[in-house]
């Protein structure tokens, strides 16, 4: 793919004669080795499913995190090299702190998307605001939240890219899991059918045999905010489908 | 630790005769008690500058999460703002560790936050009262960076008068109502002898599953129901 | 170095103590009250310097947004400031967060610029009054470092000392025995208001020359000027 590969893709904020930036685009590949991550918008919430990758039985499920709160109305899923994202996630959060605290209200889901972006594209950029770091954030997120725009849907990529969405994947099957996405969506979709749907897509794109304890799911409604779906009720959604 | 300065005229005097610019919180009477139900907060609501009464609405017990309360004496914005920046860092805690933050652990927040100001002119006296895994916990917390746990506080001008109110009737086997009583019956008492304290008196109790307010009365009801009540004793 | 050069000198002399202040008082008074669906704040339009009359015709209520103003008195020079400070923070919140800033917003917001100021304050007193996100009155008084209360009515300035008790028992009903408040009309938080104005220009030397009467509702911003005492 990058066989025009040359001395380009060393400084990270190095412009190659063709106008890329490698190392940017090298970090978007990382997230292709991601586990999948869903999220669906619908009008009354929006739901969030990741895949977690188990990779020995002596592993403790639990403690793999892929889907975090941001704030009481926003939660994030997150794919590619998770421990890239805690320093997004803290910065996330933080600022949702002092935006309640300067403003008195929940910040807007886009702001937050934006907020991030400002950090992820700061990479080797060490001056007068403090130390950066030194390569691009290898991963995607996916902000869900609720405001006062309704329910939202926000993904970013390592190059500080932010869009709204109705339904986006990320990760390895990312690629197979938004075709369905395409073909699955509808507007009028409710938070049970997208909870249904997001899972199904995970069974057919994970390698592993879908269950309870290899999926994370969470839900964002307007009335109870951010809520980590129980693992028994992920448990008979799986079993119905 | 004030028993190094001697009062002398209108000033107070370290042990080496300067001059102590001295803060006291005045214009409140706040109280905090733990017992056998909890934790319980009483504040009156007046608030003053000079002779002038600038509200008798304020809310001097002020929510920093569902289970933490922080009361005000001293300056009002003072209190507010370190009591909001406290409320911040709680919620930050919480989303980190994935657990509420202890009464310890936010006290000695806000004690070490008014420290860094010390010698600036910050004037706080306040309760950190809550709930943790450790039971009902208090403390309480002043602008140079004290900060101390205790079953009983009483802060602010009027704090005198509530003081002698609750040690008379105080005992860790309280039931909920007369905790509340005797609390609500100590700031009203504060509040009849303190010119600076008044307006309504607000009753909260933290249990295990958060805090509640449990009254807001006027100054004026109370002091006709106390009244009224001491006559159908007296008359008996 | 002469006799007279000595005597003229800063040395020759008695030591002295020479003040600063920072402050001025340029006094003015401001009235919010608010109704079910709307909001009036008015100021008067004297701006003094101790004896001195520096305007007879300046507004102390600034517009921040479609449905939200401040009123602020006290040092002028800081009011300006603190105008020019709330302006820049409302044009960069907008165009970071596409959308105006609502009243409650910049209510917080206001207490928390005034906080950081702790240590150098703003010499104003100030009430941000504006429709909430239901459309309601609100009217926020602030005192100069940041305390902040929610209101249906309020007043602050020089002459507050005067009309607060006429707003307490006139819209609070407050200690009255089995008074209730009464229903806050246009008409009476219009009449109310300009009574107020003009009794504080009858006693109060920094209180005077007109008032301007601001109604903010869903519909915009309606302006009006009454005179007051000029002397």
């Amino acid at each position: 793919m990058f066989l025009t590969r040359s001395e380009y893709d060393r400084g990270v904020n190095t412009f190659s004669p063709e106008g890329r930036l490698f190392q940017v685009e090298y970090a978007i590949e990382a997230i292709k080795l991601g586990s999948t991550a869903i999220g669906i918008q619908t009008s009354d919430g929006v739901v969030l499913a990741v895949e977690k990758r188990i990779t020995s039985p002596l592993m403790i499920p639990a403690t793999i995190e892929k889907i975090v709160q941001i704030d009481k109305h926003i939660g994030c899923a997150v794919s590619g090299l998770v421990a890239d994202s805690r320093t997004l996630i803290d910065h996330a959060r933080v600022e949702c702190a002092n935006h309640w605290f300067v403003y008195n209200q929940d910040m807007k889901v886009e702001s937050v998307a934006q907020a991030v972006s400002n950090l992820a594209i700061r990479f080797g950029d060490n001056d007068s605001d403090g130390p950066a770091m030194s390569r691009p954030f290898g991963v995607a997120m996916l902000f869900a939240g609720v405001d006062k725009s309704g329910a939202q849907l926000y993904h970013l990529d390592p190059s500080g890219t932010f869009l709204h969405f109705c339904a986006k994947a990320i990760g390895s099957g990312s690629e197979g899991a938004q075709q369905s996405l395409q073909e699955a969506y509808h507007k009028s979709m409710t938070l049970d059918e997208a909870l249904k749907t997001s899972l199904s897509i995970l069974k057919q794109v994970m390698e592993e045999k879908v269950s309870s304890t290899n999926v994370e799911v969470a839900v964002i409604t307007k009335e109870k905010g951010f809520t980590r779906h129980p693992q028994d009720e992920v448990e008979k959604i799986i079993s119905a489908l | 630790m004030f028993q190094a300065n001697t009062q002398i005229g209108d000033y107070l005097v370290d042990e080496h005769g300067r001059k102590i610019k001295l803060h006291f919180d005045h214009g409140t009477t706040t109280l905090g008690f733990k017992f056998q139900g909890g934790t319980i907060l009483v504040a009156d609501s007046r608030a003053t500058s000079g002779q002038y009464i600038g509200s008798g609405n304020v809310r001097k017990i002020i929510p920093i999460t569902p289970s933490l309360l922080g009361t005000m004496a001293g300056g009002a914005a003072d209190c507010t703002y370190w009591e909001r920046v406290l409320a911040k860092q709680c919620k930050i805690y919480q989303l980190r560790n994935r657990v509420h933050i202890s009464v310890a652990a936010a006290s000695k927040l806000l004690a070490n936050m008014v420290y860094q100001y010390k010698g600036y002119g910050l004037s706080m006296g306040v309760m950190i009262a809550g709930y943790d895994k450790k039971g009902p916990g208090l403390y309480y917390v002043d602008n140079d960076g004290s900060r101390m746990p205790g079953n009983l506080f009483s802060i602010g001008s009027g704090s005198i008068y509530a003081y002698g109110v609750v040690d008379s009737g105080y005992r860790w086997d309280m039931t909920d109502e007369e905790a509340h009583d005797l609390g609500r019956r100590a700031v009203y008492h504060a509040t009849h002898r303190d010119g600076a304290s008044g307006g309504i008196v607000r009753v909260y109790h933290i249990k295990e599953d958060g805090w509640t307010i449990i009254s807001e009365d006027d100054c004026t009801d109370l002091h006709w129901r106390y009244q009224d009540e001491k006559m159908a004793s007296s008359s008996q | 170095m002469s006799a007279e050069m000595l005597a003229m000198s800063e040395y020759g002399r008695d030591p002295r103590k020479h003040h600063f202040s920072p402050y001025a008082d340029n006094g003015g008074t401001t009235i919010a009250i608010a109704g079910d669906d709307f909001v009036m704040v008015g100021s008067d339009t004297r701006l003094t310097n101790y004896s001195g009359i520096l305007s007879r015709n300046q507004t102390k209520v600034f517009p921040l947004t479609e449905k939200t103003m401040i009123a602020s008195t006290g040092c002028w020079a800081d009011v300006l400031s603190l105008y020019k400070d709330l302006q820049a923070k409302l044009t960069l919140y907008s165009q970071e967060h596409h959308d105006e800033m609502s009243t409650p917003a910049i209510a917080q917001l206001v207490s928390t610029v005034l906080y950081w100021r702790r240590f150098f304050p703003y010499y104003v007193s100030n009430m941000v009054i504006g429709l909430d996100e239901d459309g309601s009155g609100v009217v926020y008084h602030y005192d100069p470092v940041g305390h902040m209360e929610k209101l249906r009515f309020s007043s602050a300035g020089a002459s507050v000392a005067q009309i607060q008790p006429l707003l307490d028992n006139q819209l609070g009903a407050l200690n009255m025995k089995d008074a209730v408040p009464p229903k806050v009309t246009k008409a009476l938080a219009h009449q109310l208001m300009h009574d107020a104005f003009i009794s504080a220009a009858e006693r109060d030397v920094k209180t005077g020359d007109s008032c301007i009467i601001y109604t903010v509702t869903k519909d915009g911003v309606a302006e009006e000027q009454v005179k007051l005492r000029r002397d």
